[in-house]
Parts: C-alpha cells; structure tokens; sequence
C-alpha cells in the first residue's frame, strides 16, 4: 500500500507544481465560479416587478378605479392606460405590454346588481416564462377583491417570500461545480498526450490507477476550496439561508466533485487533445447540468424518457441535496435516494476511466 | 557477459491488419553502440517501444536486460531506460523537480537518487542551477537532461529514439561523446537517427525497411557488402541539365547512380565495360574513385530504387 501512495503521491505533487505554476488557470478554477454565481445570483431574477400592463378601463368607475389601484400598489405591474381594447392588443404586439386588461363599460352596475363582474385578460403568450407569473398575481389581487367563498390561506414553505435567488443559487453550485470539475480533469491527461511527456510516465512501471488518483487528489482539493467560495458568497452576499447540517452538504459536494472530475479524466483519456477534451467537456458536462438537471425546467414535467435519463446525471442528485440542504434542511435519512444514487455514480465513473486507461497504457 | 544485453527472435508487431515490423531478429552485445536506420515508419519506433515494455509484440520472443515480457512489462521498464523522439520532460517544472519526478515513480531511494543525480549532471555538465525550468534551457542541453532522466535508474540497455533530431550540430557531436562515454562505461546503447555521421559512429548497424531488417553489419563491412566493386565521385565540369543526368543514370554502367551535393556518387556494373566508357565520360565530369558513404549505403538499401 505504501508503495502504491508512493507514486500517486509523486503524481499528485507533479500536478500541484502545475497548478501553482499557471496562475491564469488557477485564477480562472478559483475566479470563475465566484463570478458566475454573483452575474447569476444578479440577472437571475424569477420574480416578476412592474409588469407593463396595458388596461383599457371602459368603466371608469369607482370599482374599476379600485381594482385598478390594487393592480397598481401591487408593485408586480405598471398600468400603461390606453383607450381601446385594439390598442391593448397593440401594445402587446409592439412588445410594450406583456398583459392586457380590459375592463368592460357595464362593470360596476353588474357587480351591483349582484352578477358577476367580467373582466378580461390578455397575457402575452410567446413567452412562456412570463406567462405563470402574471397569470399567478392577477389571480392574487382580483381574487382579494371579490367576496370569499373559501377562506384559503397560502403560505410558502421553506421561501417564505418566494425569492428566486434561494432558489437559483443552491442549484448554480451544482452548475458551476459540474462545469469546474470537469474542465479541471478534463485538460490534464489530454496534455500529457500532447505534450510527449505521456511516453515519459509509460517508461516507468507507473500504474494506471495510481495516475488517476494522483491527478484526483489535487482538483478534488482545488473543487472543495471552490465550493466553499461559492457557498461563502451564497450566504454572505446573497444572504441565502442555510438549514441543513453543513456536514451533508459537504459529503453530497466531495462525492460530486469526484465523480465529475475522473468524467473529466475519462473524457481526458478517450479524447487525448485538449481541444476536443474542452469540447466533450463542455457537451457532456455543461449542457445536461444546466437543461436536464432540473435547475430550470423541473424535472417532472419533463417527457417519461427523460426522467428516466436524468436518473443517469450526477447533477440531477446532487441538485436535490443542494437545494434541500440549503432550504429544507433535509439530512441523509431524507436524501438517501440521491446520496446512493450519487454514490454508484461516483464509483461507476471512476471504475470506467480506470478501465479505459488502463486498456490505453497498458501494453 | 553471459547474455547479450538484448535478444530478439521473431518479433512482430501488429496493429489490426498493418504490420509494422515483421519477424525480425538480432541480439546486442553489452556495451555495444547499435544504430537503427530506416525511413519512416520502417518500424524503428516500434521496435523500440516493444524493447521498452510500451508495446507488447504479436509474436516472438523478447528479452532485454536478462527479462521479458513474461516477468510483466513493468520489469522491463525498471531494467532499462527509453528517451522518445519526443521531448518528454514538463517544460514548466524545474530540472530537479523533473527528475525527482521520475525518482519518485521509480521508487529510487532518496540517497541513491541524489547520488545519481550528482553523477548525472557532471556526466551531461550540466552547469545552471537545479532550479532552472525546463523551458528555459537550450535545446542541446533539454536533450542532455532527458538524457539524464532516462539514465537515472541506472538501466544497463538504454534505448535513445532520435535523440539528437532538431538540435545543433555542436550539440549533437556533444551528445555522442556522452553515448560514447556510456558504453565504455558498460552500458548497451541502442539508437536510432537519421544523421549517416551519427551511424557512421555505432558499433553497428541495423538498415530496417518496411518492417524488416535488410542489413545488419559494422558500417565498414555493410559499405564493404553493399557496394563490392568500385564507387566514383563525379564532379560536373559545366553544370548539367536534368536531361544529361537522366541519360547518365540510365547507363548500363552503374547499378548506382545517385547525386551527392553537387556531385553524383555512382557504383560501376563490370570494369571492363566502365574502362571503355570512362574516356568519354571525363568530358564531362572530373571522376576519382571514393570509399562509399554510409548515405550511399543508406540510399542504396533503404529508400534505393530497384534496379
């Protein structure tokens, strides 16, 4: 055994030299994951304000007025007045409105005769991801005004105020991770078959594995210090609640890291060009972390199939740790699925890039 | 010296249906320079990466440095040492770092390794500080540390692959002084190169083509057996047109036609034939008989037209 870290050892120390000597890629291993959940934690707003709303009010009453206001002091819309329900329809087509209200001239005298007032909508439907969201508060404040048959109170669990931010960003360190952790291994065998010096470690009796560790070591390390960035921003600057036992999170992030690294390290060895590894890196790694992984489209509403393929994506379990550490404080009773699932993963990975490159230096 | 330092019987290489060496055999002294030449992809490369453990052979038998393949390649390894036609050492790592490096994956003991490594620099003398990366240094003396490196382990069979391809004259006469320093030492150095003064240096020679060896000899007795009668150099008195030399060439004098700088070497078919035709020929060209090169030989044997 001792003679086994022996080598491992060398190669992992071999690595550092490199790592410290390249500042950019140390800065950019380091840099860039800050960067990136602090762009992402700013622009990334689901929460909706001051949604152009045209209202085409043909009341002019004293109810219209009043619904009017609640839109207004809702502080989810901005009321764009205009006189017909044509012009409506055209300030969605001109892109000024996302939604339209119409408020029909026979409004007040119906709600006082005791019928039911009509009100129209008109949400623009192109994009999709407005569409919820407006739906979802017009429903709020119209519903707040009429008299109630049911007495239905909502509360949020676990993001009281619906901040998107809680919930974007346990799931951007999941990306970010993923994307990190592979390009790291990705690149480092890749160059030792461009540079030549791959024909250096086959002449002495290196074994396979202990190559793969040796490289593994020190990315893993360099992973953790990123995450612990990541996670330090997530509190400090963004003030992301954190109530689940830190311990499981840290357990649920080293396994993901190991995984995604030694994908790196089989793309590394299947590829052995740095070109094409940053590329297979990038498709493998980036693409199905950020579409499939259920940090924006949930995976539940996707087609039988793929929920079946997501189980295959280490992102995918480690997407629910996060965010269930991060808000629901949930321990490994709760996340024991994803835990084993990310487990085998992790071993399967590691197993296949062994078995690969053992196959490619072994003679 | 029981056992010559390398034996091979037989050896084939084949990658699916491509066979890059095809049953060859020689054995190699111990302490002997032994040169490999051939064109490209004439297999020398493979050849030597199956001496080295890198590659395992199809077929045949293998034995260098007292193993073989069936102690496993990574005996091999231990027991001799492979500087590729590649550089090889990491251009942002420090000498000492490289070559503590590769002491590490070969389990040398800290003191041996230092030791060796004392040793190793005064052989190549090596006279910038331990410190220096790798980038920084002159291509001659990057050769000379790899050199350093593939010797650290103290290998008995050393197997340089074009050590000296794209490095300066100067250093390349320095680095056969440092191959001739090895084997009078004791040591088996095995080489390939492309340069014919390089060759001309071995003890021997193996001519390789198309994945077998045509020719294997001492340079004098290989230039003695490829070229039996008499060899000319011819100097143009006028420069010739393309033409004139097609009509020469195509002579049945010579069974060797070829030019030599400005020169043509040519080797005579039949003396008689050579003796009636020379009048008429030294026109022409000023002619004085020459031992033949090794290039002739190379050229001859190697990429030679048939004739």
């Amino acid at each position: 055994m001792k003679l086994f870290w022996g080598r491992a050892g060398a190669v992992a120390r071999k690595e550092v030299f490199h790592i410290l000597r390249d500042p950019f890629a140390l800065a950019a291993a380091l840099g860039l994951p800050v960067l990136m959940v602090i762009i992402f934690g700013i622009s990334i707003e689901f929460n909706m304000k001051d949604i152009p709303l045209a209202v085409n009010d043909a009341d002019q009453t004293r109810s219209s007025r009043m619904l009017l206001d609640r839109f207004a002091s809702s502080g989810y819309f901005g009321i764009r007045r205009v006189v017909s329900p044509h012009q409506a329809v055209a300030e969605l087509t001109d892109q000024k409105a996302r939604a339209a209200l119409v408020i029909p001239p026979d409004f007040e005298s119906d709600l006082i005769s005791g019928r039911q007032g009509q009100l129209q909508l008109l949400i623009d439907g192109s994009d999709n991801s407005t569409v919820g969201p407006v739906s979802n508060y017009v429903n709020r404040i119209v519903g707040a005004g009429a008299p109630a048959l049911y007495d239905l109170r909502t509360r949020y669990l676990f993001n009281p105020e619906l901040d998107s931010r809680w919930f974007v960003i346990p799931g951007l360190t999941v990306v970010i991770m993923a994307i990190l952790s592979i390009l790291l291994t990705a690149l480092t065998i890749a160059r030792e078959w461009e540079n030549g010096s791959m024909e250096l470690l086959l002449s002495t009796p290196v074994r396979p594995v202990e190559l793969i560790v040796g490289k593994l070591a020190p990315y893993g390390v360099l992973g953790i210090i990123a995450i612990a960035f990541v996670y330090v921003i997530a509190r400090a600057v963004f003030q992301i609640p954190f109530v689940g036992n830190l311990a499981v999170f840290g357990l649920g992030s080293l396994l993901f890291l190991i995984t995604y690294l030694a994908q790196g390290l089989l793309i590394s060895v299947v590829a052995r060009n740095q070109q094409v590894a940053m590329q297979l890196a990038m498709v493998t790694g980036m693409l199905p972390s950020n579409l499939i992984s259920g940090f924006i489209f949930p995976i539940e509403s996707m087609p039988t199939f793929f929920q079946y393929l997501t189980m295959l994506l280490p992102a995918r379990w480690f997407m629910r740790i996060a965010r269930d550490t991060f808000l629901q404080g949930s321990g490994l009773i709760e996340l024991k699925v994803p835990f084993l699932a990310l487990t085998f993963l992790c071993f399967a990975m590691i197993f296949l890039a062994t078995r690969k490159f053992k196959r490619d230096l072994e003679p | 010296m029981a056992e010559q330092a390398v034996i091979v019987r037989d050896l084939t290489v084949r990658f699916g249906d491509f066979t890059a060496v095809d049953r060859i055999s020689f054995e190699v002294g111990r302490g002997e320079i032994f040169g490999f030449l051939g064109a490209n992809g004439a297999g020398k490369t493979t050849t030597i990466r199956v001496l080295c453990g890198l590659l395992l052979p199809s077929e045949g038998f293998v034995r260098v440095a007292g193993t073989g393949f069936e102690q496993g390649d990574r005996a091999i390894k231990t027991k001799v040492g492979y500087m590729s036609q590649k550089f090889t050492l990491y251009n942002d790592l420090t000498v000492e770092e490289n070559l503590s490096f590769i002491a590490s994956l070969r389990k040398l003991g800290s003191n041996f390794y230092v030791e060796r490594r004392k040793e190793l620099l005064e052989f190549i003398s090596f006279d910038r500080s331990l410190g220096t990366p790798v980038r920084d240094l002159p291509g001659g003396t990057k050769q000379q540390v790899s050199l350093a490196a593939a010797l650290l382990h103290d290998p008995e069979v050393v197997f340089l692959d074009e050590p000296t391809a794209g490095v300066t004259p100067a250093s390349r006469n320095l680095f056969w002084k440092l191959i001739r320093k090895l084997a009078a030492s004791g040591k088996t150095v095995f080489v390939t190169t492309h340069y014919m003064d390089e060759a001309e240096q071995c003890g021997r020679i193996a001519l390789m083509r198309e994945g077998r060896i045509i020719a294997l000899d001492t340079p004098e007795d290989l230039k003695r057996s490829v070229f039996p009668g008499a060899v000319f150099e011819f100097d143009p008195k006028t420069p010739l047109s393309f033409a004139e030399v097609a009509a020469i060439e195509h002579l049945d004098l010579f069974t060797f036609f070829e030019p030599y700088g400005l020169r043509f070497h040519a080797a005579i078919r039949d003396g008689e034939d050579w003796n009636r035709a020379r009048p008429e020929l030294e026109c022409k060209f000023n002619i004085r008989r020459i031992k033949p090169s090794l290039e002739d030989v190379f050229i001859k044997t190697v990429e030679g037209k048939k004739r």
